[in-house]
């Protein structure tokens, strides 16, 4: 195995065997930061790749803009708005869908394909079967994520309800869009593929069925290389206001798109956050490793020197040490990230539709993974070996000369004389190296952290869900209807079976303006007795609707920095379209979405209407849903109904696995932190008090007293990290929530005793078992023998 | 065989027509010890030592033999004064020249065996041949010192002696100009001495080595060329033997 070896590579390889606990811990703190840093960049890169490409061939459009109904004869115009490269005017809608099989009704957004040609912009990318074909009636194209749900193929018909309308359509094709990597449903927080898809569908026809026949409600466009998105935004609103034409957006404002650059900027965090953490314990653990190393072979390297060794070559065998550290440590993490990210990205395929998301590892951050973590662990080394090799070699044969004793600068006299001696000497021996603790004690309480952060965003999303969906929405469904209804809808709406109590609401779509700031939603209407929906502050309590003004969700009145009090223009874009002013009243805490809330009379009295409502928050008797779901089914007017309990269990069979490989990851991590740098500092501290050690059992200290002193000391140091690692635990909790806030989801830092609990027996239970290692290797180690050989 | 002279810096005979291989002038080592106080380890030491000399350092514990020693064979250097090796001034070579100087020039064998402790006795020999210009064989370096059956033991498998020996091949596989001995037998009993002294001393006759050896014991210098006394940093005084003992007819 040796053969060629210089005999200082043989050296090398025979410390590192003796040391190998050492370096196996080193190496694995090394392999967990390179190991996320290879997997999340990659999946960073991965996503970033499958999204530019596919957004490029299959020409997502740049601007979009709905509209209520404009005319085909307006194309012209359209096209003439310079800086566009393709314009396509199309119709979009809403259809609910009876699967069969399925109680409650599904939700579709209808698409409009061109009759005569093939697309120019949103390209499809056919999964299975053929475009629909011109002038053939019926024909539709089905959302893959949809059909797979439900195994629909092509061939097989589906029934939906087109405003009102029930129609018979034959699925010639399943298909993906570049619009619709995330399928998120209207009003949803993440894709429900059970219970929403998209159909497209001859244009024509479409139209036809919406009741928009020889005109459009959305535009698409490509703005060409040398035209300015800005004006074409301003060019577009401008020509089709006319039209009800709401706000002209950006491909980044386009729901899906933004999820998904929002998840690359969470992943690029924490690509960053944890490698950086997990490395510099590595530097830190390499180097308290290497500077004892270098230490104990003191005399080795006088002897090497005398035999004509220069301190290049001296210096270079002990960085060896740290090399081959890190050449392992990034060898296995990367290995290891590799595989994870080529497993993770599975995950991926439920939530974002590409036509392929496979890994694709960054080889420049493997690279740069490398070059940091040598550069850490020389760093760490460097000084040990600089001090040792500029000793002059007569120096460095002698033995060290001893410490100088100095009295520490604080002490604890009462603390002195109650504990015993054992402990004496332990927090004696802790103050003496001072920075060694308190590295050791900053692994500690990394460790301690990691699981606080994984329990608390685990809490935090359970918290959210429960807020919002039984705290904030109490009802058991929503519906809304197709077109806005009078009273005597809400009538029929209370009638339905099943139905215990119904609450109206009004949702109209709106501009908000404060100053240069705008935003576009729905402001939605409810009567100030509403029970079912209801209006919450931070601590859950229900604030009142307030009479006149507007209540609006914290997060939203940051975004427009404003606050109670402000005045706001409220450019409403249904119905006569008024425009009014609005005094903020109060703001509420909203987690999953963003609302403005007035109260329904109020609303109606400015929208010049009389009990006008958009739909209704229902309870249902629990025994007679499929009662309830077979009459919504039926009704003409029933655009969409959402229940509430779908919510958690869409949430638990999308982002269960998720969560549980995260929580799984994070344990780990946290596991293998607290036991690596437990043995090392152990390890380090047996070495270097061997001698100690051996003097108190001559003194006649027993065995597990000696043991004592050693895991004491680590014990101290355990149990005095654990509150700044909790407290650590919870900043990272913050600043990781923080870095994954978007416009659609916020999850509340909600760091609760379950948390804490949980890192510290995650920690001292690791800790206990390393303490056992350790102190099972001094109880057998032949102390008295130390003492009679030369170290 | 040699004409010597009687004390370390006027060479009379053959040494006058003689260049020294090694020499030093007033070479003055002070090691602070504390804030105020200082040891003065050598004071005004001036010595000339020459090819193919065995030569014997005695002098009570604490005199400054190893300081010496060590400022000769260029593992420390002088608080003031000049070491000379031919025309190279070693007080003011480099770390480089002094390396090299270490590498190429000098064996050194000291009292504590010195050997690296996860090598085995060839590889610890291979230390040198691997680093030096015109090496012997570590096999046969370890043959000269009757250890060619024990090669491929670690130093913790060998006896004190045979460590020795190991650190003796090990000096001498680089055919050493200059050997240095540091107490080479003060660890080992007689028997074991009388070994390692005698592959000393072949080192000296047969490869025409400078071998200067330190030693407590006044008996080992009757088979030196000269013996020098050092005491309180100072040489106390040089005896030029005319004629060596053969190291077996040596007892103490
Ligand atoms: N590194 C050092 N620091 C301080 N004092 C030293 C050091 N090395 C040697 N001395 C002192 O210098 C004197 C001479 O030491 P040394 O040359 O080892 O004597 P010898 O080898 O003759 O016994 C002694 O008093 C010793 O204590
Ligand atoms: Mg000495």
């Amino acid at each position: 195995m040796v053969g060629a070896m210089s005999p200082l590579d043989k050296k090398l390889f025979r410390d590192l065997g003796r040391m190998k606990g050492q370096m196996a811990a080193v190496v694995v703190v090394m392999a967990c930061g390179l190991m996320v840093m290879v997997m999340e960049r990659g999946l960073v890169c991965s996503l970033e790749h499958s999204k530019s490409e596919y957004y490029a061939r299959h020409r997502l459009a740049d601007v979009f803009c709905e509209l209520r109904r404009a005319p085909n004869s307006l194309r012209t115009t359209l096209s003439h708005i310079s800086g566009t490269a393709a314009v396509e005017t199309r119709v979009l809608g809403v259809a609910t869908l009876d699967i069969p099989g399925m109680e409650e009704p599904a939700q579709a957004t209808l698409v409009s394909i061109p009759d005569d040609r093939p697309p120019r912009l949103n390209l499809l990318y056919l999964r299975s079967g053929r475009l629909p074909l011109a002038g053939r009636r019926g024909e539709a194209v089905l959302s893959d994520a949809f059909a797979q749900e439900h195994g629909f193929r092509p061939g097989d018909t589906i029934d939906a309800t087109i405003l009102g309308a029930r129609v018979r359509l034959q699925i010639v094709a399943t298909a993906l869009s570049p619009e619709f990597v995330y399928e998120l449903p209207p009003g949803g927080i993440m894709p429900d593929n059970r219970r929403f898809g998209i159909l497209w569908m001859g244009e024509r026809e479409l139209a036809a069925a919406l009741g928009l026949k020889g005109g459009f409600n959305s535009v698409v466009v490509d703005v060409s290389p040398y035209g300015d998105i800005r004006t074409v935004r301003s060019e577009l609103e401008r020509i089709l206001a006319p039209y009800g034409a709401r706000i002209a957006y950006g491909r980044r404002e386009h729901p899906s798109v933004n999820m998904v650059d929002e998840e690359i900027r969470g992943l690029r965090a924490t690509a960053v956050a944890f490698p950086l953490v997990f490395l510099s314990i590595a530097a830190f653990m390499t180097s308290a490793a290497l500077t004892r190393l270098v230490r104990l072979q003191r005399e080795q390297i006088g002897q090497l020197k005398a035999l004509g060794y220069s301190s290049r070559e001296i210096g270079w065998h002990y960085t060896k040490f740290a090399l081959v550290a890190v050449v392992l440590g990034t060898g296995i993490g990367g290995a290891l990230g590799l595989w994870a990210g080529s497993r993770l990205v599975l995950l991926y395929h439920p939530f974002f539709r590409f036509p392929s998301l496979t890994f694709h590892p960054e080889w420049p951050s493997l690279f740069f993974g490398l070059v940091a973590s040598t550069a850490t662990s020389l760093a760490g080394v460097a000084t040990g070996v600089r001090r040792a090799v500029a000793l002059s070699p007569a120096t460095a044969m002698r033995p060290e000369p001893p410490g100088e004793f100095r009295r520490p600068a604080v002490r604890f006299p009462q603390l002195q004389n109650l504990a015993p001696p054992s402990f004496r000497m332990a927090v004696r021996n802790l103050r003496r190296k001072p920075w060694q603790a308190a590295f050791t004690g900053l692994g500690l309480a990394f460790a301690t952290a990691i699981p606080v952060v994984s329990v608390a965003m685990d809490d935090g999303i359970r918290y959210m869900m429960d807020f919002q969906w039984r705290l904030a929405q109490r009802q058991d469904v929503t519906v809304s209807l197709v077109e806005p209804g009078s009273y005597r809808a809400m009538t029929e709406l209370a009638a339905l079976p099943g139905v215990l109590y119904a609450e109206p609401f009004r949702a109209v779509p709106a501009r908000i303006v404060a100053g240069h700031r705008e935003r576009q939603l729905a402001i939605t209407g409810l009567t100030r007795a509403a029970r079912l929906s209801r209006l919450l502050d931070e601590e859950a309590n229900p604030i009142g609707l307030p009479r006149g003004g507007l209540a609006l969700s914290e997060q939203l009145a940051k975004t427009l920095r404003i606050g109670p009090g402000d005045t706001l223009r409220i450019e409403v874009q249904e119905g006569k379209r008024p425009v009014f002013t609005v005094v903020v009243a109060a703001l509420l805490t909203d987690f999953a979405g963003v609302g403005a809330y007035m109260d329904i009379e109020a609303l109606r009295r400015r929208m010049g209407e009389g009990s006008t409502i958009s739909g209704a928050h229902l309870e249902v008797d629990g025994n007679r849903w499929s009662g309830f779901f077979a009459a919504v089914k039926r009704s003409p007017r029933i655009a969409a109904v959402a229940t509430t309990r779908s919510v958690r269990e869409t949430y638990d069979r999308m982002m269960g696995d998720m969560m549980d490989i995260t929580k799984v990851i994070m344990s780990l991590f946290a596991v293998v932190l607290s036991f690596s740098v437990i043995y090392n500092g152990a390890r380090i501290a047996l070495s270097e008090r061997t001698r100690d050690l051996a003097a108190l059992r001559v003194l006649g200290f027993t065995r597990n007293e000696v043991a004592a002193v050693l895991v004491g000391e680590l014990a101290i140091l355990t149990f005095v990290a654990l509150i700044p690692g909790l407290f650590l635990g919870n900043q990272l909790t913050r600043l990781i929530l923080a870095s994954t806030v978007t416009e659609t989801m916020r999850i509340p830092v909600l760091v609760t005793s379950r948390a804490y609990a949980t890192a510290a027996t995650v920690v001292l239970v690791s800790s206990f078992v390393s303490f056992g290692v350790v102190s099972r290797r001094i109880i057998r180690l032949d102390l008295l023998g130390v003492l009679k050989a030369r170290e | 065989m040699f004409d010597h002279g009687t004390n370390g810096t006027s060479l009379p005979g053959l040494h006058a027509a003689l260049q020294p291989l090694l020499s030093a002038r007033a070479v003055t080592k002070v090691y602070p010890t504390g804030a105020a106080t200082e040891v003065r380890a050598l004071n005004g030491v001036n010595i000339d030592l020459y090819e193919r000399e065995l030569v014997v350092l005695l002098g009570p514990s604490g005199s400054g033999k190893s300081t010496l020693l060590n400022i000769l064979g260029g593992l420390d250097t002088p608080t003031s004064g000049t070491v000379r090796f031919r025309d190279t001034d070693l007080t003011e070579a480099d770390d480089r020249m002094l390396t090299r100087y270490r590498r190429e020039t000098v064996g050194f064998i000291f009292q504590f065996f010195n050997l690296i402790p996860s090598l085995t006795a060839r590889e610890n020999v291979e230390l040198i041949t691997d680093i030096a210009t015109d090496p012997i064989a570590p096999e046969e370096a370890l043959g000269l010192v009757g250890l060619g059956d024990r090669m491929d033991h670690f130093p913790s498998e060998l006896s004190g002696g045979e460590q020795q020996r190991v650190a003796i091949a090990r000096a001498i596989a680089k055919r050493p100009e200059v050997l240095l001995c540091d107490e080479p037998t003060g660890a080992l009993d007689v028997k074991t001495g009388m070994l390692v002294l005698d592959a000393i001393g072949r080192v000296n006759r047969e490869l025409g080595a400078l071998v200067v050896v330190i030693t407590h014991n006044a008996v080992i210098a009757e088979i030196a060329d000269r013996v020098v006394s050092l005491s309180d940093g100072r040489i106390a005084g040089v005896r030029t033997n005319t004629i060596r003992r053969p190291i077996s007819e040596l007892s103490w």
